[in-house]
């Protein structure tokens, strides 16, 4: 039973981190139905430049996290300005494209920047480790629950409280009758992908802070794509499940099924959830039900 | 006022809509456009709106001016900051998956004044259902109610030219008519307004000025009192020509009819 609740909720705190990855591909999928291949190297781009800010320049962490989320933004928003941006109102396949080419160019960048060796990451953050009976939680990973779950929290807030967030959802929905009505859709666009990278650099730092970071972390990334296609392209909320099933499938296989000498299986379990739920339910579970008027 | 002049239009490089357009809009008139179906009433709208980019369109020739001032080659957000001119885009469009109420506001979005409540209560004034409804999601509305939140977004816009494509499309007559009588009070409270119609008898009565468009050239233009008696007009717009049945061979007189003036 301890050892239920255990995974259960080692799980759900790695889950959040995946769940922010989610909300990351999600939004830029529901504004051009784009889906951004790059995302590992996005995370590896992000968590380097916080790197650099917070261990080489030795800024105070309250200071390195804002900048460095700023600095991931800029990137993202800068890498939609010559990419993406030139193909609005072009077929969303050539978006997909562009980002599987941005991804090997992000990669052979970070490589001749920061090379390939690992660099130790280690975040001086409180410790708050939790001890409770027979359960034990390490205090990283509870740092990594606790900042996914706000920088989520504050990506809802954007979304569904400010007029920006409006317009994005404009967007969102038709690129058209926004720029018609006066919403400037490149700007938007451009703003997505600048909180999407923002979003993707707080996962990878998290991430990164379980041990070390280097090109390879980029392989992280890719748990997106589970996450996404089980909560369903479309949906926020199903980033948040998606991400949550994605870390509890993956923590219950690493305790229950790799005993039995399947080791890697927690690797390959949220696959394995990804292919049932597909079955089932061909769009994920909140997958958007179309609007019929009746 | 906006003049076009001699606008050629082209999508995707190859297949060439406007063929050298020309026309003119009055401030505070209603200019009525008529025209078939591919004539190029709608590809006209968006060069002067600034999204004929968005659709893979070039303007190859020709320009655009409002008050003297070319507008040619500018965002539509730009067109709409700087010279007030919204685009109301044919199919009712509405944000489906938003309330009707954060429809109004996302249509407000170009504006940073404090006026954006008062203007909505103006919405709600000219349409009182929408007032009732606007909790609901824009998608579940009825096709009238949706074009009416799709006047009212592009009143949010504070237009003083307003383009209407097609605002009758698959409405019951009833409604058509409901709305004809707020786009005739819009226009009488300042805005001028461009209606691309279908419904040529309706659109006709309300309108000061009419165009006929065809192949992306204007072959005809008039006070629209005067177009309803038309008798090319009538014929292939009103479906009211002679009445005495035609045969084929006198069907096709209106191929051969290359030119209209």
């Amino acid at each position: 039973m301890t050892a239920l609740v255990q995974s259960l909720g080692t799980g759900i705190l790695i889950g959040l981190v995946y769940a922010l990855l989610g909300i990351a591909i999600v939004i830029i999928f529901k504004a051009s139905e784009a889906f951004n291949f790059a995302i590992g190297e996005f995370l590896v781009v992000g968590s380097f430049l916080f790197y650099v800010l917070f261990f080489d320049y030795g800024l105070p962490i309250l200071i390195a996290i804002p900048l460095g989320l700023l600095a991931a933004g800029i990137v993202g928003g800068l890498i939609e300005w010559f990419t993406i941006k030139p193909l609005l109102g072009r077929s969303p396949i050539s978006m997909t494209m562009i980002t599987l080419g941005l991804w090997f160019f992000m990669r052979a960048c970070v490589q001749l920047i920061w090379g390939s060796h690992s660099y130790s990451f280690f975040l001086e953050l409180p410790d708050i480790t939790l001890e409770l009976g027979g359960l034990f939680f390490l205090s990283d990973p509870i740092w990594a629950g606790i900042f996914s779950l706000a920088t989520f929290g504050l990506v809802l807030i954007f979304l569904f409280r400010t007029r920006w967030g409006l317009a994005i959802r404009a967007v969102s929905e038709d690129q058209a009758k926004a720029m018609a009505f006066g919403i400037n859709a490149r700007f938007i666009l451009l703003m997505i992908w600048a909180i999407s990278a923002a979003c993707i650099t707080v996962a990878g730092v998290m991430i990164s802070n379980f041990g070390a970071l280097s090109v390879g972390s980029a392989i992280v990334g890719l748990r997106a794509i589970p996450v996404v296609l089980i909560g369903g392209m479309d949906s926020i909320g199903g980033a948040l499940a998606g991400g949550l099933i994605i870390g509890i499938s993956e923590s219950l296989a690493g305790t229950y099924i790799e005993p039995y000498g399947l080791v890697g299986f927690k690797d390959v379990a949220p696959y394995f959830v990804m292919l049932i739920v597909l079955f089932i339910r061909p769009y994920g579970l909140f997958g958007t039900v179309r609007i019929e008027r009746v | 006022m906006l003049s076009i002049e001699n606008l050629r239009v082209v999508y995707h490089d190859v297949i060439s809509v406007l063929n050298g357009i020309s026309l003119e809009i009055k401030d505070g008139e209603i200019l009525v456009i008529i025209g078939a179906n591919g004539a190029g009433k709608t590809t006209l709208l968006r060069a002067v709106a600034g999204m004929i980019d968005f659709y893979d369109g070039d303007i190859i020739e020709g320009d655009i001016k409002i008050q003297g001032v070319s507008i040619k080659g500018l965002d539509s957000t730009d067109i709409m900051k700087r010279y007030g001119l919204t685009y109301v885009m044919e199919d009712r469009p509405v944000f489906d998956y938003l309330t009707i109420e954060e429809n109004l506001k996302a249509a407000s979005y170009s504006r940073w004044d404090k006026h954006v409540k008062t203007d909505m209560e103006t919405v709600f004034e000219y349409f009182p259902t929408l007032k009732l409804l606007k909790n609901r999601r824009a998608g579940y509305a009825s096709g009238g109610e949706q074009q009416m939140l799709a006047i009212g977004m592009a009143l949010m816009t504070k237009p003083k030219i307003m383009l209407l494509d097609e605002p009758s499309l698959g409405l019951a007559p009833l409604i058509t008519e409901e709305l004809f009588r707020i786009i005739q009070k819009l226009n009488e409270s300042g805005i001028t307004i461009v209606l691309v119609e279908q419904n040529a008898h309706a659109a006709l009565n309300i309108g000061n000025r009419a165009y006929v468009v065809e192949l992306g050239r204007i072959v005809l233009d008039g006070q629209a009192k005067e177009l309803i008696h038309n008798e090319d007009v009538r014929e292939f717009y009103l479906g009211a020509g002679e009445t005495k049945r035609k045969s084929y061979k006198d069907a096709k007189r209106y191929k051969r009819r290359k030119r209209w003036l």
